[in-house]
């Protein structure tokens, strides 16, 4: 398994959301970025497809910004 | 989706006298968690890609619509419009069970959704003085719940190989935990507009199958 760049993480992010990438730096609030909550799902069932890597509710505990968000997808990348 | 029966009820109620503001309510109610689900499920049925949960998924988004065209509808009947209300149980659904986050966790609340959806109508079924208008609102709309509960129960025995048969019976454990504090919340927070419902008696409610 290839483990995706910060870079092409936060590229799909902002794909997903529909927002310039320049607007995702890493220490962007997510909540911020994110109209309302099933908006946050929609991303994280894109990011999961677009990755190949699966999330759980777990995993995003304590994620709140943009660099936390790609730790986490870089992360499940190396282990799925 | 709320309603056990008040206490205070009055048995003599007729199901042809004019709705009360109570009633009125909790069928806004019902009309506005069927918006919601819609919306959810739209909202997933446009991010999903090609499969057959995206295809199964769009016809409960679609269903579900229409569920709150038939409570729409069945309020016009009644001679009233819907109560506007901005929350929903689902809004305090996520709020206690957590946003899902992959399919399998949005099949699992679903589930559990689904069956106390269920529930609640057959609840209401059961009432005295149901009006024809509603028995036949809640009778359509019981069949497509059924549907959902077979279609997402299968799905979700579908994924055990990817996600693991002990994950999935945790997560529909913790929703079903979430599912039973945020009904009797719900209960508790709106008790005052739960006295029109009658129940019947134990010997009349033995009766109705």
């Amino acid at each position: 398994m290839t483990i995706p760049s910060a870079d092409q993480v936060r590229l799909a992010m902002a794909t997903a959301l529909g927002v310039s990438e320049k607007r995702m730096p890493a220490d962007a609030d997510l909540a911020e970025l994110v109209s309302d909550s099933y908006r946050l799902v929609e991303m994280a069932i894109e990011l999961q497809d677009d990755f190949d890597v699966i999330l759980s509710q777990a995993d995003l505990n304590g994620v709140t910004t943009v660099g936390d968000l790609v730790e986490v997808i870089r992360t499940r990348s190396a282990q799925d | 989706m709320i309603g056990e029966p008040g206490p205070d009820a009055d048995p003599q109620a007729s199901t042809t006298a004019p709705l009360g503001d109570d009633e009125r309510w909790v069928l806004s109610y019902y009309r506005t968690s069927e918006i919601n689900g819609s919306l959810f499920f739209g909202r997933l049925a446009r991010t999903l890609r090609p499969s057959p949960i995206q295809h199964d998924l769009t016809r409960h988004f679609a269903d579900e619509a229409l569920h709150a065209w038939y409570w729409t509808d069945c309020l016009d009947r009644l001679g009233t419009r819907p109560v506007k209300l901005s929350d929903a149980y689902q809004d305090q659904y996520l709020e206690a069970a957590g946003l899902p986050v992959n399919l399998m966790e949005i099949m699992a609340i679903t589930l559990v959704f689904e069956r106390r959806v269920i529930n609640q109508y057959a609840k209401h079924l059961a009432l005295l003085g149901v009006r024809p208008e509603v028995r036949d609102t809640i009778d359509r709309i019981m069949a497509d719940e059924r549907c959902h509960v077979a279609w997402v129960k299968e799905a979700l025995e579908g994924m055990h190989d990817k996600f693991g048969a002990a994950t999935v019976a945790e997560t529909l454990q913790r929703y079903r935990q979430a599912d039973r504090e945020v009904y009797a919340r719900t209960l508790a927070e709106h008790e005052d507009r739960l006295r029109f419902l009658h129940p019947p008696p134990d010997d009349e409610k033995g009766s109705r199958t």
